[in-house]
């Protein structure tokens, strides 16, 4: 049998196995993702769509599917999709910067062998498709690092109704410095995993650390990975911003009822 | 006046400090704007550019797209001809697949080809763009926002994330320089250290360390074991490696030790998570019961088992969306796509999901193992 239907087995056994519903959920959710964003790509194929819009009513959906489905909607979740909209935003105009001006977009000379044959001049504006892969590469980390942060403000205002907006915003950013050394490693090992043959490649063809550094394919990694991390960083801020701006409004609801 | 009060409230190393990061910053981008003399290929500013010729081209898949070509005039920044005029012409398209629209400003890698006999100017043609300014703009970006953010802890891990990119590359050169030795056994032997260093330097010398430790390396073996099983079983079927980028050893082992570094991030954070958590419960009440534990320690799982298997899942898949879109524009079939370009990184995020997913029960009986020693201590 074919090696990804049986590892697609055994995570869900595992994934039902150990989270019950919950994890039965998780299961189909990564399988929603994966027809969402084969979706976006079929989209992204027509030169009249705009890459970035398509990317932002994608991650739009994205997120609602990995706060709202595997979580419920709620106060918590909801926020956290403020705060993950409101990050890839910010986001999305650092990176469209950077990938015109560090021109990073399409492939590079060391995929030549794998693009002869195929036609370049495709109509698509692969600038605003790289922005748009970096940005989707992010999502899942971002809407991570966000319920992590605002699930437990949420526990703290509960036990704690008297706290102030600001100390509550503390809180959260406090949370999210315990979790932002573990989310920038989680994003660093898994693209280093995923690069390992083109650094083996990168030393086997004896590249000068002069042409490493300017090729294009790593500075389009190195780009990815620096705009991941930052997107992790930004989010702990946003998260606790908004989230204390929330809480608060809906506390000061129930008390007047 | 705000200035003076916050300069009186540093301490002396806080200003220190300060004062060397800014020293470095300043000194990094000028070092960029003016490491020409560094580089052994030439290297050219564009002085002036100008467009000559555009065109309507439609290829013979139907897809339309203009190309341009563009009469460059640049300006010699190092080497024998420095400070001389270059002509260069540049074509692109309005996909810029792979091509690129250069405007004044921009420097280029460029060979030098020939002299122009009349104006004795010197014509060239580009290699590459230097793009080394732009990798140090967005290190330094991240590097503020996670100081800015997480302050000393921001810092540490900034720093983890160095030493461990260190790691792998003088792993990958010693792989490299020693024929005889596996890829693997060096992929075993950094993994130990990538989750020891990093570990403790996020978390400190302390207990839950060393359950976070003892049940990320368990767990990396562990998916190790299911991941090797399976491809020795079904024999590698359903992964094209032809379709692998950059091969130039057996890809077999490449793509095995990517799996398992790739996983080793996320393994590490299911592990730290367990193990803070159920030390935190403990730490609140000592005669927390072991049923308790573990009930908590599950719950917990469940909670993060979905969105970290998204954090790789999004890693992997995006990854491939331009080579996905040229698959397609050139009327290639969507199954055979989706087949040749998915099937690793599908393979990768799926094994990474195991990895995580199995590291939750280890995690929470790991961790219980070592709350009970140390409850045996007192």
């Amino acid at each position: 049998m074919n090696i990804l239907v049986w590892l697609s087995m055994i995570l869900l056994v595992l994934m039902v196995a150990i989270g019950g519903q919950k994890g039965a959920r998780s299961f189909i959710a990564l399988f929603f993702n994966f027809v969402i964003l084969i979706v976006t790509i079929m989209f992204m194929v027509d030169p009249n769509v705009n890459p970035i819009i398509l990317t932002l009513i994608a991650t739009t959906i994205l997120s609602c599917i990995n706060l709202f489905y595997i979580n419920d909607i709620n106060i918590k979740t909801k926020t956290a999709f403020i705060s993950t909209m409101s990050t890839i935003v910010l986001l999305l105009m650092f990176i469209i910067l950077i990938t015109e001006s560090a021109m990073i977009q399409g492939f590079s000379e060391e995929e030549i062998e794998e693009i002869k044959g195929f036609s370049v001049y495709l109509g698509v504006d692969f600038v605003k498709v790289a922005a748009s892969v970096i940005i989707m590469s992010t999502i899942g980390a971002i809407t991570d690092t966000s319920i992590s942060i605002s699930s437990p403000m949420r526990e703290i205002y509960r036990h704690n109704p008297n706290i102030s907006r600001r100390e509550l915003y503390l809180s959260g950013i406090s949370i999210g410095k315990d979790i932002l050394g573990t989310s920038a490693n989680t994003l660093f090992f898994a693209f280093f995993g995923g690069y390992m043959a083109l650094l083996i490649w990168f030393i086997d063809l004896d590249y000068t650390f002069g042409e490493i550094i300017n090729s294009k394919i790593f500075s389009a990694e190195m780009i990815t990975i620096l705009s991941a991390g930052i997107g992790v960083a930004l989010i702990i801020p946003i998260t606790s911003w908004v989230t204390a701006l929330v809480l608060m409004k809906a506390g000061a609801k129930e008390e007047e009822e | 006046m705000w200035f003076k009060g916050l300069l009186n409230k540093l301490t002396k190393m806080q200003l220190m400090t300060v004062i060397i990061v800014i020293i470095c910053f300043v000194g990094s981008f000028l070092f960029v704007d003016n490491n020409h003399e560094f580089y052994n290929r030439t290297i050219a500013e564009v002085n002036e550019a100008e467009l000559i010729d555009s065109d309507e081209i439609v290829d013979f898949h139907g897809n339309e797209d203009h190309i341009f070509v563009q009469k460059l005039i640049a300006k010699i920044q190092n080497g024998e001809e420095k400070g001389e005029v270059v002509h260069l012409n540049n074509e692109y398209s309005t996909s810029r697949a792979f091509d690129n629209e250069y405007s004044v400003g921009d420097e280029l890698f460029v060979s030098i080809e020939d002299r122009i006999d009349e104006s004795n100017e010197l014509s060239g043609s580009i290699l590459d763009v230097k793009r080394d300014q732009y990798i140090l703009l967005i290190a330094w970006a991240f590097i503020l926002i996670l100081f800015f953010v997480g302050h000393k802890q921001g810092f540490y891990s900034a720093m983890s994330l160095v030493i461990n990119a260190v790691i792998i590359g003088l792993a990958l050169d010693f792989y490299i320089q020693t024929t005889n030795i596996s890829l693997l056994l060096i992929s075993g032997v950094s993994i130990i250290l990538f989750t020891v260093i990093s570990l403790f330097l996020v978390n400190g010398n302390n207990e839950k360390t060393y359950a976070a430790i003892a049940s990320t390396l368990l767990g990396t073996l562990i998916l190790f074991i299911v991941t090797s099983l399976i491809m020795w079983g079904t024999a590698g079927e359903g992964l094209r490696y032809e379709e692998m980028q950059f091969v130039t050893r057996a890809p077999e082992m490449v793509f095995m030790a990517g799996v398992l570094i790739g996983a080793l991030g996320a393994i590490m954070d299911v592990a730290i998570t367990m193990s803070s958590s159920l030390f935190n419960l403990y730490e609140k009440n000592h005669n927390i019961s072991v049923k308790a534990l573990k009930e908590s320690g599950m719950d917990i799982g469940r909670d993060i088992m979905g969105t970290m298997t998204n954090i790789l899942f999004f890693v992997y898949i995006s990854g491939t969306i331009p080579m996905i879109i040229l698959y397609l524009k050139n009327s290639a079939a969507l199954g055979f796509t989706l087949n040749i370009n998915l099937s690793l990184e599908l393979a990768r995020a799926l094994a990474g999901g195991i990895g995580i997913v199995i590291t939750i029960p280890i995690g929470v009986y790991m961790t219980i193992f070592f709350i009970n020693r140390k409850r045996a201590k007192v």
